[in-house]
């Protein structure tokens, strides 16, 4: 063992330096598992480079997506294990947990905060007219494709995503809960009831399902080709957001935003002013797959076997095929349900022939259009888990 | 290495469980550390075997809590046996008792119906292995119950009180990651991802799990399994497809395999239709020989 008496405060205190760097890292790194850190050195060889790194590694990480940042910061703890025992500068020591929190500034730099700095700086897209094929020739209000709209129509969009909002509240789950009266009767608040009677069934108790709390993940399309229909369908996000709580939203075009804390602006108006200036001119291109791969990543949490993701896009994809494909498949592993909304399928002579598209059919569990009120009516049936 | 981490290397051996260092060590601190292990991989690469192994080098008694959807405290804690209740309600209906001795008595530990978690903690004569198998599949709100069980050991029953485990088993959970489990729960847990096995790892399993297996027949089945991993298929075939197909040759009295019984017995290793055919399509254009 190297640590003998005269180094043991020194590998201790490296070690809390070790793992306050993996916690800017962002791996799950309190206290609890330093103190653990310390105890497991006790318990290894800790000539054994790798049956330290594979004790460490256990102790202090908790997904595989941990495995290298841990490997890139091992190095340096192990570096400074090897050296001469001697006590070492107070400066030095400092040394390691500033280099990595500037690094992993940069890191973070290089991912959407950097975009966000230069979402401003892009051309403004003017909202030309374009022929969709959507459009259809019948112009009643339901059947009236999106990209005609007025902004006087909008209104019947907030007031269907309300009512879509309300349906998924009313989810029932598996679980039980206490109620008045109920499908079942709850044998255990019962019994306790009897006692009361003297051990006599008097009155019985009864239990229901409780609600699901299904949540909802909208990922939506904000490049070039779907300039149009984006607006509209951020409005009904917008309106689903503000009557459901547990809605997460995303855009995407080149890469993926979260926009769920913009869309809770008290008027839509303000939202979409809000997010007018970040979201537009933010064309060039639709990498569908990094952006899918950037929510697995980026916010796991969000989605889970609860959750229903929607994606809202043409398809027209400038990145690999492949790509979207194992995006895709992954997301749908962990989700609930997967839509996707496709304003083009609107048109009767539309055929998912894009390469992005014949690359994610095999994935979803919904194909629909969405391209006119009609069809976000349709949507609702699709939104239980 | 730590003489106690070759032990745990030796003992698993001695079940026909060919470990590698990453999983001997994990198994040994969580063992010292008196911490529950969290086991992450795709499917069949041996998750559930760690346990069952470990169980079996200790000489412990195994107890399994297979997870599900809508799994609760009542399936996998605790339940009042509800019938006993009322009978003994019934009996004692003459008795002076007053009503709080009578629910004191009808709440006591001779009412209770242990379910797994229960019965692990509350073993008398020595530490059980508690094996949580595929905890993913359970739901969030289940996690919330297992978060004491795996911190404290302990499980409050609120008629009772808490129940402190005399002996702290040693516990293994499980994860096909299918959903992300909760921080909280990831961060009570030793953390050990095993992966699909090297070719030399993945023979040697051939060989100790299925030993009627020919040398040269159970390295050109494990170079062939090796192969078909990288083909990208909805269900990669895991060890213990491999296993069974490599049963499934050893009955079939094969000797050498050609394409012929490559074909015949796929089915052992790949689960999914589409994934025959893609394997199938492979094998007539020659692209697995070698």
């Amino acid at each position: 063992m190297r640590a003998h008496p005269l180094a043991e405060d020194d590998l201790g205190a490296d070690t809390v330096l070790f793992c306050r760097a993996l916690r800017e890292r962002g791996l799950l790194v309190t206290p609890s598992e330093a103190i653990d850190a310390v105890a497991t050195l006790g318990l290894i060889d800790l000539d054994d480079r790798q049956e330290t790194f594979l004790s460490l590694r256990s102790v202090l990480t908790s997904r595989i997506e941990d495995f290298p940042v841990f490997e890139e910061l091992f190095e340096g703890f192990w570096d400074r294990l090897g050296r001469s025992p001697q006590p070492r500068k107070v400066v030095e020591r400092e040394d390691l947990s500033t280099s990595v929190r500037l690094s992993s500034h940069d890191h973070g730099r290089k991912g959407l905060a950097f975009f966000l700095e230069h979402w401003g700086t892009g051309e403004s897209r003017a909202a030309e007219p374009i022929n969709l094929p959507g459009a259809s020739d019948v112009e009643s209000a339901a059947e009236k494709d999106f990209c005609s709209f007025g902004a006087d129509e909008l209104e019947e969009i907030s007031r269907l995503a309300r009512r879509i909002a309300k349906r998924l509240a009313r989810n029932p789950s598996r679980r039980w809960k206490p109620a008045g009266r109920g499908s079942r009767v709850d044998l255990r608040q019962t019994l306790r009831r009897s006692l009361r009677t003297g051990g006599e069934l008097v009155e019985l108790s009864f239990k229901q399902r409780r609600q699901k709390k299904t949540r909802l993940v909208v990922i939506c399309d904000v490049s070039g080709s779907m300039d149009l229909y984006s607006q509209v369908l951020l409005q009904f996000v917008y309106g689903l957001q503000n009557s459901f709580a547990r809605v997460e939203t995303f855009v995407f075009s080149t890469s993926l935003k979260r926009i769920t804390g913009h869309l809770r602006d008290k008027t839509y108006k303000h939202a979409l002013e809000r997010l007018g200036t970040n979201v537009r001119g933010w064309s060039g291109g639709t990498l569908i797959g990094p952006s899918i791969n950037a929510l697995n990543s980026g916010w796991p949490k969000f989605i889970d076997k609860g959750a229903i993701v929607i994606i809202l896009s043409d398809g027209w994809d400038t990145g690999e095929p492949e790509d979207l494909g194992t995006a895709l498949a992954d997301l749908k592993r962990r989700a609930g349900k997967l839509i996707w909304l496709n304003p083009l399928l609107g048109s009767p002579s539309y055929q998912p022939l894009v390469r992005g598209m014949q690359a994610a059919l095999p994935h979803i569990d919904v194909f629909a259009p969405l391209h006119n009120l009609a069809s976000l009516r349709a949507l609702e049936r699709h939104l239980v888990l | 290495m730590r003489e106690e981490v070759r032990n745990i290397q030796e003992l698993l051996r001695r079940q026909a469980y060919v470990t590698d260092p990453a999983v001997a060590t994990s198994v040994y601190l969580a063992m010292a550390l008196g911490k529950p292990l969290l086991v992450e991989g795709p499917a069949g690469v041996g998750k559930t075997e760690i346990a069952k192994s470990l169980a079996e080098a200790l000489d412990a008694r195994l107890v399994r809590l297979q997870c599900y959807e809508g799994l609760d405290a009542t399936t996998a804690i605790y339940e009042w046996n509800y019938p006993k209740q009322l009978l003994h309600i019934k009996l004692q209906e003459l008795a002076a008792a007053s009503s709080a001795e009578k629910e004191a008595e009808i709440f006591g530990e001779s009412f209770l119906m242990k379910r797994p978690l229960l019965e692990a903690i509350t073993d008398q004569t020595s530490s059980p292995v508690l094996l949580i198998d595929e905890v993913d599949r359970s739901d969030e709100e289940f996690e919330a119950f297992l978060l004491e069980i795996l911190s404290e050991f302990q499980v409050t029953i609120p008629e009772i009180g808490p129940i402190k485990a005399i002996h702290r088993p040693y516990a293994v959970l499980t994860s096909n990651r299918s959903r992300e489990l909760s921080d909280a729960l990831r961060r009570r847990c030793l953390y050990l991802w095993i992966d699909y096995p090297s070719f030399e790892k993945e023979l040697e399993i051939v060989r100790a799990k299925v030993p009627a297996i020919g040398e040269a027949l159970s390295a050109e089945l494990t170079r062939l399994i090796q192969a078909v991993r990288k083909l990208n298929l909805a269900k990669v075939p895991g060890v213990a497809e491999t296993l069974d197909w490599a049963s499934a040759l050893v009955v079939l009295n094969t000797s050498q395999l050609d394409q012929d019984v490559i074909a015949e017995t796929a089915g052992c290793f790949l689960k999914d239709e589409a994934d025959l055919r893609k394997f199938e399509a492979e094998l007539s254009a020659g692209l697995l020989k070698k």
